[in-house]
């Protein structure tokens, strides 16, 4: 049997819509799993994609490209290329690998809520390649770093971190279940494939991929690209969706999810991207600072794209996300690393001489900021005194963000307030804002320390909390470096 | 007397905690218990008087807990007088 031409059958297959005649379009559409905006039927059959793909064509290239990242990781197992790798770097990976590849699995779940109840069949279809890829991504994130169990235990976390109550997992978590894994398709496309992944990830696995082949990890790099190709692809739904959004005088509908969800994702790329670039890379192969990454990248990016689709910078951008670009994610790593038997990984304090030097080169007048704590800590180490370089309490946590409120580290204080009689506290006027725009969607969920207030967390201390958080002896975060940073200064000053 | 939590933060160290304190603490007492938590592990401590603010105003030393208005989980400073 002849084979027909692409182009014979191509549109037929990814974009057949028909208007209902036994069923009402709510009943195929229902609003909370689809969200119309008031945009009638039609209207979104005009959804058009920029990167066209059939399904033979994309088993052919995802054989092709599993092949690839698969060989190389059954290669480099014979070898001793993890060994060899930074310790920081190490500390990188792992907290990418507990953060991402089991939201990768809640994306399928957004995904195939989209290739569902997408309001376009040529929108179902690239959404039916995007829950195959989110599929394939957390498979093959969980696989990698299950080869390295028994070079090193924290691995394990990989599949563990989101079925736990870690700190960091519950601030991801609420992210994510958020942004995808509760959210309806239109929203979805909006907030996740457009705001998230064209905005965020999709430049941020080029750039830890450029990382990983700097610091010699192959395995890592080749995995991260070729997951990027994939985004690449299907972040590609969320402009579509807008398009059709504005078209249709929903822009500032549109617009307040961008917000939103632009702020939420800054918070946990701050997080987690902010640490692993300006503390865990090792300093000789930082190619730019997180600061000028995002600069560069993100917000070059985010305006080109307001601007090409008439939309507005959202409305926090210069008062608020700007200036934390100098700071907040100095803050967060100052808190994961005192705070670090709270975490998977072995966080690298990142301080020694020339680091430093770099920081205040890269950020001026971190040494004023930030410097003095780490003098303080480096004096306890220095001393002896290792039992002053841990804590004893929870630091407060953002009812929006759920990472510790740091804002005192920039001035300002946190916004406590209160809806039906609850207390709430957030970091940020932005976080506040964020939640009160939807209390009904956020109001259950309890922080960390709002669970320890309510006597969820027993004993009452931080080994409860670790015991809640699921962190075992062999997995606590410790200094990756055994505090080499502070024998170096050491030296320096007694030299 | 009873466990009274709070948010607070140290002036000059970078993050807001939640410290136990007891309803019937002077400030004196809340002062030191914060700092317990900040200073000489993140602050470097100085031979100064430590005074607690709330709502932006200095509370008197003797004032405890329970009289100071102050509700739990409410957020206050400590900082050395300068």
């Amino acid at each position: 049997m002849p084979k027909l031409q692409r182009r014979d059958y191509y549109d037929t297959a990814r974009d057949m819509n028909w208007a209902f005649s036994y069923v009402s379009e709510d009943e195929v559409f229902p609003e909370e799993l689809s969200k119309s905006f008031g945009i009638k039927g039609e209207e979104w059959w005009g959804w058009d994609e920029p990167y066209k793909l059939t399904f033979r064509e994309y088993v052919h290239n995802q054989a092709g490209k599993d092949a690839g990242i698969y060989s190389i990781r059954s290669t480099i197992a014979r070898s001793n290329l993890y060994d060899n790798l930074d310790v920081g770097w190490k500390s990188a990976i792992k907290a990418h690998y507990g953060a991402i590849p089991v939201p990768e699995y809640f994306a399928s779940i957004g995904e195939a809520r989209m290739a569902r109840f997408g309001r376009a069949a040529a929108w179902r279809n690239m959404a039916t390649f995007g829950t195959l890829d989110e599929c394939r991504h957390g498979q093959a994130q969980i696989y990698f770093p299950y080869c390295l169990l028994d070079k090193d235990p924290q691995f394990d976390w990989a599949h563990k971190a989101m079925h736990t109550n870690e700190w960091g997992v519950i601030a991801a978590r609420s992210l994510f279940d958020d942004m995808f894994t509760a959210n309806d398709a239109v929203s979805t496309a909006i907030q996740l494939t457009f705001t998230f992944e064209t905005g965020f990830t999709n430049l941020q696995f080029l750039g830890m991929a450029s990382d990983a082949l700097h610091v010699g990890d192959i395995e890592f790099g080749a995995l991260i690209s070729s997951i990027q190709t994939d985004e690449a692809r299907h972040s590609q739904q969320g402009e579509p969706t807008l398009k059709i959004m504005i078209k249709n005088g929903k822009k500032a509908e549109a617009q307040k999810m961008v917000d939103q969800m632009f702020w939420r994702s800054w918070k946990i790329f701050a997080l987690l991207t902010g640490i692993s670039m300006d503390y865990y890379t090792p300093l000789e192969s930082r190619t730019m600072s997180f600061k000028e990454f995002m600069q560069d990248w993100i917000c070059r990016q985010f305006m080109d794209q307001f601007k090409d689709l008439g939309m507005d910078l959202p409305w926090y951008w210069e008062e608020h996300f700007l200036p934390e670009l100098d700071s907040i994610h100095h803050a967060y790593h100052l808190g994961v690393w005192f705070w670090r038997p709270t975490v998977w990984w072995n966080p690298d304090a990142g301080v020694s001489a020339g680091e430093r030097e770099w920081l205040e080169q890269k950020y001026p007048g971190w040494n004023k900021q930030f410097g003095r704590h780490w003098d303080v800590i480096s004096d306890n180490v220095r001393a002896g005194r290792i039992e002053k370089t841990y804590p004893e309490t929870l630091p407060m946590v953002c009812n929006c963000c759920h990472i510790p409120v740091c804002t005192p580290s920039i001035g300002k204080a946190p916004r406590i307030t209160s809806h039906k009689g609850r207390k709430l506290t957030f970091c940020s006027e932005v976080c506040e804002w964020v939640w009160k725009s939807q209390p009904e969607r956020y109001d259950t969920q309890l922080s960390i320390v709002d669970r320890f207030l309510a006597g969820q967390i027993l004993p009452p201390d931080l080994n409860g909390a670790l015991q809640y958080m699921g962190i075992t002896p062999d997995v606590a975060g410790n200094d990756a470096e055994g505090y080499v940073w502070d024998k170096m200064l050491r030296r320096l000053a007694a030299e | 007397m009873a466990l009274f939590p709070l948010q607070a933060n140290f002036r000059g160290d970078f993050v807001v905690l939640v410290v136990p304190v007891d309803d019937g603490d002077d400030m004196n007492v809340v002062a030191e218990k914060v700092a317990h938590h900040a200073v000489g592990l993140r602050v470097a401590p100085r031979d100064a008087v430590k005074r607690v603010y709330y709502n932006g105003k200095e509370v008197p030393s003797e004032t405890t807990i329970a009289n100071s208005g102050i509700q739990p989980m409410d957020w206050i400073e400590v900082g050395y007088v300068e």
